[in-house]
């Protein structure tokens, strides 16, 4: 950051080092990706390797030590565990393995030697030979190598060495070579152009995706606009935004003006009891109102509801960007303690200390107020709209918390992605200043992403099983944030991204939309590899990871796809009927009032405008009041409990749209251990580690049933659909149970990695071998997926019969019949060959 | 390492548990389904602070006819049901019951000779108090007598203060109900009986015979050929806050033990807690030597101790675990007491564990109840719970039985463990280091025993402690040692969720029995009290209750690791607040989400699966029978567990 041209020059300096000390260049040729039991990318540099290295490993996956070569190159440090099964060379590249770091996400790298410890800077010389590396992630994971006796000296030394030259940006441009290194080869280009979109989640870019969106909301009365196809009323407001029927796109254009950044009120979601959720900037009050533009601007604002609506104010009660990196800094800093000294905050002050960071306090305000707009919206037929004077930042935030809260859709894998393309992505947050990836913007720089991934983890663990995304699912985020390789990340607005991948060749038609045209010669072009979006997984996390990104088991309440938009059933005694069209009120600090010059025009106007008389309004507006009032205090103390029994309750279908609301008292607000505190050394002071050898129960049996599998087939030579069927489900019921333990049920805090310890003696078919239990599910996962939208029975149904192929069953059966033959407890041989 | 050795022991060796493992487990299952199949709501209840009482204050659960829970559930919300021999002694109409979440109400107070029960119809739902007189710790009459209203204020041990006002007696002879409440809150104080004497309630389980210290030496292989069980406190003559069963070690007869008591207060000498089945490293308590001013030594002492460390071949070290601070443990000194000097004791080293005594604990959970009850302050929460230093004390105590666990298990030495009198501090870190070490007392059973073991028959002062019936509420002698020792067996569950047979409920409801005198167990301070008060004959233990619906109390997530070691992590980072306790009484804290629900649903599916390996089983040996003759036959019958899935 500070280290400016000095580093610069260093950097240049070594490039030619590089070359020199480079171990090997990939070819094109993917045989020989492989080195030394590396997969390397294509295109990828070893730079150096380091064997008889020990990684530690943490709680989260299984504690101990896991011997294995060490890898530097000039995009990540690979670690390549012993024994590791040879990767299958047409798999398609994984850019990280399951030990693996890039190097852009390193923050800091310390080595421990005899006994000192030491920074390590790009200049820096060692005196020592270090016993240990750390490496410390901005993603707050801190990784730990620990290098045995027989690690030959210089290869410690020089690990470290090229290790510290190569992570820290040195200069603005460093992310594009970061991101050359790990995507601009040719092959890896082609790759990626060639990769497909998931076609699952809801994208947010053509205008049938918003109508989809529409669709599925049930808000009839909107309409798609392209008013802003070309950017041309709004800068930052995506090609397409979503207005009233009714309100003609001539119309539409004059009111842009009136808003910040033209960013005039969208819709965003409605709610099945017919509210609308509605974004906009601050009004822009140095401008003549005319009366027709009133006219628009009203309609606008209403939506499609004639008598209510509701402005939340942002800006008061939410931290600001800059306070949100002050406290996410401190943080960082309580929880991985500072790094240089290795001093941490004494554990008597650790409470105090966490208060002060005050980051609790913005999750919880956060949480608080999209609980108000939550209650709002339930109340029925009145439009929210909110209004942060960028609308850029916090109402991304509060709007995709609604969503979250009320929308069992948002509370999938693909429903949440498609919830951050809408209110992040298309909403343009600012992510490429807020991540700050260059360091060139540090008074931009605000994670207020990460923020809202934690108010989600709040929600999460309050109501785990609301939820068909898991822990691991907003852990996965909450790391891709930190690698500067995801096109979702790295620009501030869809402009910006168009702009970005019409070099490459994308192309617009109006049917379809954007669609990625492979230009001729975009595949020769060095300079600008084609960036994927962060959704694509595959590029990052093996498959047995992934299926731990969703519960394998859908909630209980099945999911409506569809929202008929008209759930009116509605018995709310609250419910505002009697509005008269036009009121507007603010919501701030809890309270509902009526400022004169909410809306700027109506201020100036009132004395023309015979339409909005102030006595008049004024008078409705102390009516509506009390019954505004009513509906927020719907989630305060009083009627709190009966709002629970409803959703806990076994008896009785539950609304599947009833809000969940989070507690917010202090003792409510939990700290996200598994993610700040995943690689603080210091949790581990007194742990030991344990003896991993008793499978879980549920795993167990999964063995005895592939034993069984086995013994049959050895009796029948005949194939019999049944059994692998059989098999393919109690992993499933494991992979269930343990997602359940992302609440840390199991005895272990992590009980995979425990089985993963046991099996690790046993060679494994698959290179993630702490995940191998995984193995199996991960294959049947992606298929199952899409039938959790179906009810539960037809899901069970493609599952139990889409699986029994022979094909599935075989590198399981590897697995099993090498680890089951020694394991099997013995109680069960004379059950078998009785 | 272990690694292939050992599932086989998990499926074959069963010394330690009771069943194996797969089949307790699929066994507890099954049964658990059937319950949940049934559809008892967990909380459905009219008003917020009823449904905490009926949920926390056990009370309610204990029913006349177990068989008939499910019936009488929804009539028991409504009425006060009394129990055996409960009788009314007052009612007062119109009382007004500030609460604190909600607001005044008014309503009926009634009070028996067990519990102040109020109910209030004020709102569109009937409000209920149900409070067993134990809990409360002192009455306050507040207000000056001139005014109309006659206020009072209940505090009770359980973290919660209530506060009742009724109109001035006009008769001015009649006394107020809750002067009546007052003689029956504090029998013995007012020369009653303890309500446990007089509860009549006949359970299917008789929880006084769980705990037999020979069997559970035996179990723990005892006597061997280096430990002895003594006879020689059998009239409570060697000590009497000891059990009259003692293991020692077998060379040192018990003429000798008599000279080593003379040497440790109050003639607790050294005895054996636990024996490490492989490496025979054993965890002894006994209380602090009596060194005094000048240093005294005991020959005999010095060779007891000698003793214990040659019974375990495998380490030529003792380590003499001092509980106290050791500013603490020196200042013993002037009064008798004092530390083993390692220079008096070869071979030994002694580890002071810096955990402080009862009177800091008692003040440290005061503070902890002005935080916590009955509003708490959000902004400045973390900082305040900090300055109640609770959450530190519970650190040490954890910290310093994991030291005693890591030596035993990984050093495979020998401990000693005393504080001064060795019946607070030591039984708390005697207990939790057992309960990381064995996986027995992990289970329900298992933990009653060591409750019996380490807390009732080695004489943690429990009258003293909690001063059951007495009206002395600023008796200094008062203090929160066991819920200490719960609390931190909380966070073990916590870290453990699948290593311990019980639930959270389990743990509450002993600390509601604990103050309740409901149950016979937790009352008098010693073996020896309690065998001259004849509570076994004369009361009910909490245990035949609880066994008697072990259900309730059962984790669904438990597996049998029996075999496993627990090495919490003791950092602050890693200990919460046990909310579900402290903060039980706020209508907002309640659980969100019945998360063992869904694991019953989970575990439910389980039992179906394992139900269908059977069946495969069974097939299998089918088919090992017949051979391949017979092989178009099975394929049909196979396939019929799926379809019925489907």
């Amino acid at each position: 950051m500070l280290t400016g041209s000095k580093t610069t020059f260093k950097v240049r300096q070594m490039l030619p080092d590089i070359k020199e000390r480079m171990l090997s260049q990939t070819g094109v040729n993917a045989r020989s990706r492989d080195l030394f039991g590396l997969r390397c990318l294509p295109g990828e540099c070893v730079l150096q390797r380091a064997v008889m290295v020990r990684k530690k490993l943490t709680a989260r996956e299984g504690r101990g030590w896991l011997s294995g070569t060490l890898f530097c190159t000039h995009f990540r440090v690979a670690f390549v565990p012993q024994d590791s099964p040879k990767p299958d060379d047409n798999a398609d590249p994984v850019l990280l393995g399951d030990h693996d770091v890039a190097l852009a996400s390193i923050e800091k790298v310390v080595v421990v030697g005899p006994n000192r410890t030491k920074l390590v800077t790009p200049n820096s010389s060692l005196k020592f030979t270090p016993e240990e590396l750390v490496l410390y992630c901005r993603d707050m994971r801190v990784v730990c190598f620990l290098f045995d006796r027989l690690t030959p000296e210089s290869q410690v030394q020089e690990m470290t060495y090229s290790i510290a030259k190569t992570y820290q940006p040195p200069k603005p441009g460093s992310v594009l070579s970061f991101q050359n290194a790990a995507l601009g080869s040719v092959e890896m280009k082609q790759f990626l152009s060639n990769r497909r979109r998931d076609a699952h989640m809801n994208w947010f870019e053509s205008a049938s995706d918003w109508e989809q969106e529409l669709e599925r909301c049930g808000a009839t009365s909107w309409r798609v606009s392209s008013v802003n196809d070309r950017f041309e009323m709004s800068t930052s407001l995506p090609r397409f935004i979503v207005v009233p029927q009714k309100v003609l796109d001539t119309e539409l254009k004059k009111s842009f003006a009136h808003f910040n950044e033209g960013r005039i009120p969208r819709w965003c979601w409605r709610h099945p009891r017919g509210s609308d959720l509605l974004r906009m900037a601050s009004f822009q009050n140095n401008i003549y109102h005319e009366k027709d533009d009133i006219r628009n601007l009203e309609m606008i604002l209403f939506g499609c509801q004639s008598s209510l609506c509701v402005v939340v104010e942002l800006g008061e009660e939410l931290p600001s960007p800059a306070d949100i990196q002050l406290a996410h800094s401190r943080l960082r800093a309580l929880c991985l303690g500072d790094i240089s000294t290795s001093m941490s905050v004494p554990d008597d002050k650790w409470l105090s200390t966490l208060e002060s960071t005050h980051w609790l306090d913005y999750t919880r305000s956060c949480l608080r107020k999209a609980s108000e707009v939550a209650c709002l919206l339930r109340g029925g037929h009145l439009t929210v709209a909110l209004q942060e004077v960028e609308d850029r930042d916090m109402s991304c935030v509060v709007s995709s918390l609604v969503q979250v809260m009320c929308d069992p859709h948002c509370r999938t894998m693909y429903g949440f992605q498609g919830l951050v393309q809408k209110e992040w992505v298309m909403g343009a947050h600012r992510f490429y200043s807020r991540i700050n990836y260059h360091r060139d913007n540090d008074k931009e720089e605000a994670p207020v992403f990460l923020l809202f991934l934690d108010c989600v983890w709040q929600l999460w663990s309050q109501y785990p099983s609301r939820f068909q995304l898991t822990e691991d699912f907003l852990l996965a985020l909450h790391d891709s944030v930190h690698l500067p390789l995801f096109s979702t990340f790295l620009s501030n607005c869809q402009r910006e991204r168009c702009k970005r991948s019409q070099n490459l060749g994308q192309c617009y038609t109006p049917v379809n939309g954007w669609r990625d045209v492979l230009h001729p010669d975009s595949s020769t072009d060095p300079s600008d590899p084609p960036l994927p979006p962060v959704w694509d997984w595959s590029l990052q996390y093996s498959k047995p990871r992934q299926s731990r990104f969703t519960q394998p088991v859908p909630p209980t309440p099945p999911l409506q796809p569809l929202l008929n938009g008209n759930l009116n059933t509605n018995p709310d005694k609250h419910r505002l009927t009697d509005a008269v069209p036009g009121s507007v009120f603010l919501l701030s600090r809890g309270t509902f009032s009526c400022p004169t010059n909410l809306l700027p025009w109506r201020n100036s106007s009132s004395s023309s405008s015979g339409v909005y008389k102030k006595s008049h309004r004024r008078a409705l507006s102390s009516e509506n009041v009390p019954g505004l009032e009513r509906l927020l205090k719907a989630w305060a103390l009083v009627e709190f409990p009966q709002a629970l029994t409803s959703t806990s309750g076994p008896q009785g279908p539950l609304d599947p749209y009833e809000p969940l609301l989070p507690l917010l008292m202090g003792p409510c607000m939990g700290l996200w251990r598994e993610c700040y505190l995943r690689g603080a050394l210091h949790a581990q002071a007194f742990s030991h580690p344990l003896s991993a050898n008793h499978l879980h129960p549920v795993e167990r049996l999964a063995q005895e049933v592939q034993q069984l599998k086995d013994k049959l087939e050895q009796v029948s030579t005949s194939t019999d659909p049944t059994p692998p069927a059989v098999t393919a489900e109690p992993r499933r019921a494991d992979t269930n149970l343990n997602q359940n333990t992302n609440n840390g049920t199991f005895l272990f805090p992590a009980s995979r990695p425990q089985s993963a310890g046991a099996l690790r003696a046993a060679p494994l078919p698959t290179s993630a071998n702490q995940h191998t239990s995984r193995g199996a599910p991960a294959a049947s996962a992606p298929q199952s997926r899409p039938a959790h939208k179906d009810t539960g029975g037809s899901s069970k149904h493609t599952f139990l019969f889409g699986h029994s192929s022979v094909i599935d069953a075989h590198p399981d059966q590897r697995y099993y019949s090498a680890s089951s033959n020694a394991k099997l407890p013995k109680s069960n041989g004379p059950s078998l060959a009785s | 390492m272990e690694k292939s050795g050992s599932v086989d022991s998990l499926g074959s060796k069963r010394s330690s548990s009771r069943q194996p493992s797969v089949d307790s487990l699929s066994s507890t299952s099954t049964s658990r389904s059937d319950r949940s199949a049934q559809a008892k709501p967990p909380s459905a209840m009219s008003s917020d602070s009823v449904s905490t009482s009926a949920e926390f204050s056990p009370e309610l659960r204990v029913k006349p006819k177990i068989s008939a829970k499910q019936a009488i559930r929804d009539s028991d919300k409504e009425e006060l049901q009394l129990l055996p021999n409960e009788t009314v002694q007052d009612m007062a109409q119109d009382v007004t019951y500030f609460c604190p979440f909600t607001g005044a109400l008014r309503g009926t107070v009634t009070v028996t000779n067990y519990r102040l029960f109020f109910k209030s119809m004020d709102r569109d739902s009937t409000f209920m108090l149900d409070l067993p007189l134990g809990v409360v710790s002192r009455v306050e009459r507040i207000g000056n007598a001139s005014s109309r209203d006659v206020s009072y204020g209940l505090v009770c041990k359980d973290v919660r203060n209530l506060r009742f006002a009724h109109k001035q007696m006009e008769d001015t002879l009649r006394k107020s109900i809750f002067e009546v409440l007052m003689k029956f809150a504090f029998p013995v104080s007012n020369g009653l009986q303890i309500f446990a004497f007089e509860y009549g309630q006949v359970f299917p389980e008789n929880g006084w015979k769980v705990y037999d210290a020979l069997s559970e030496y035996k179990r723990q292989g005892i006597p061997n050929e280096s430990w002895r069980i003594t006879k020689v406190n059998d009239h409570y003559e060697l000590c009497d806050t000891y059990p009259s069963t003692l293991a020692v070690p077998v060379n040192i007869p018990d003429e000798e033990l008599k000279r080593v008591a003379a040497f440790r207060a109050k003639g607790r000498i050294p005895v054996l807690s636990w024996i490490h089945p492989e490496s025979q490293a054993t965890v002894t308590r006994c209380s602090q030597p009596m060194v005094g001013v000048n240093g005294k030594r005991s020959k005999e002492d010095e060779k007891y101790l000698q003793a214990i460390m040659d019974a375990n071949a495998q380490s030529h070290k003792l380590f003499i675990f001092d509980a106290r601070p050791s500013v603490n443990a020196a200042a013993n000194k002037m009064k008798g007491g004092g530390y083993e000097s390692e220079d008096a004791y070869q071979n030994a080293e002694l580890v002071f564990l810096d955990i402080h005594n009862i009177h800091v604990m008692r003040e440290s959970l005061r503070k902890l109840k002005e935080v916590v009850y009955p509003n708490i302050e959000d902004s400045h929460w973390l900082s305040n719970l900090e300055s109640t230093h609770w959450l530190e004390h519970i650190k040490l105590i954890l910290a310093g039985a994991l030291r005693i666990a890591d030596k035993v298990e990984s050093g495979k030495t020998s401990v000693v463990v005393h504080c001064s009198d060795g019946w607070d501090r030591t039984a708390q870190l005697t207990s939790l280091s057992m309960l990381m070490l064995d996986g027995y007392y992990r289970t329900i059973r298992g933990f009653e025993v060591l409750l019996e073991k380490e807390w009732l028959s080695f004489g943690h002062r429990f009258q003293l402690r909690i001063g059951h019936g007495d009206k002395n509420h600023t008796d200094a002698d008062r203090s929160p040692v066991f819920i200490q020792f719960i609390d931190c067996v909380w966070q073990l569950t916590r870290q453990f969720p699948a290593a311990f047979e019980f639930n959270d409920y389990f743990l509450v409801t002993i600390l509601d029995h604990l103050y309740s005198c409901l149950f016979g167990t937790f009352l008098c301070n010693s073996e020896q009290q309690r065998l001259k008060e004849e509570i076994p004959k004369r009361t009910v233990s909490l245990w035949s209750y609880i066994n008697s619906q072990l259900e309730d109390f059962t984790n669904p997530l438990y597996v049998n690791y029996s075999n496993h070691v627990l090495f919490p992590a003791v950092s602050l980072r890693h200990l919460e607040l046990w909310v579900g306790y402290y903060i039980r009484w706020n209508p907002r804290m309640r659980p969100q989400e019945p998360i063992h629900q869904r694991y019953k649903e989970l575990l439910a599916k389980r039992a179906e699966l394992q139900k269908r390996v059977d069946e495969l089983q069974r097939e299998v040996a089918n088919r090992s029978a017949s051979s391949a003759s017979e092989r178009p036959g099975s394929p049909t019958r196979s396939i019929t567990p799926v379809q019925t899935f489907v």
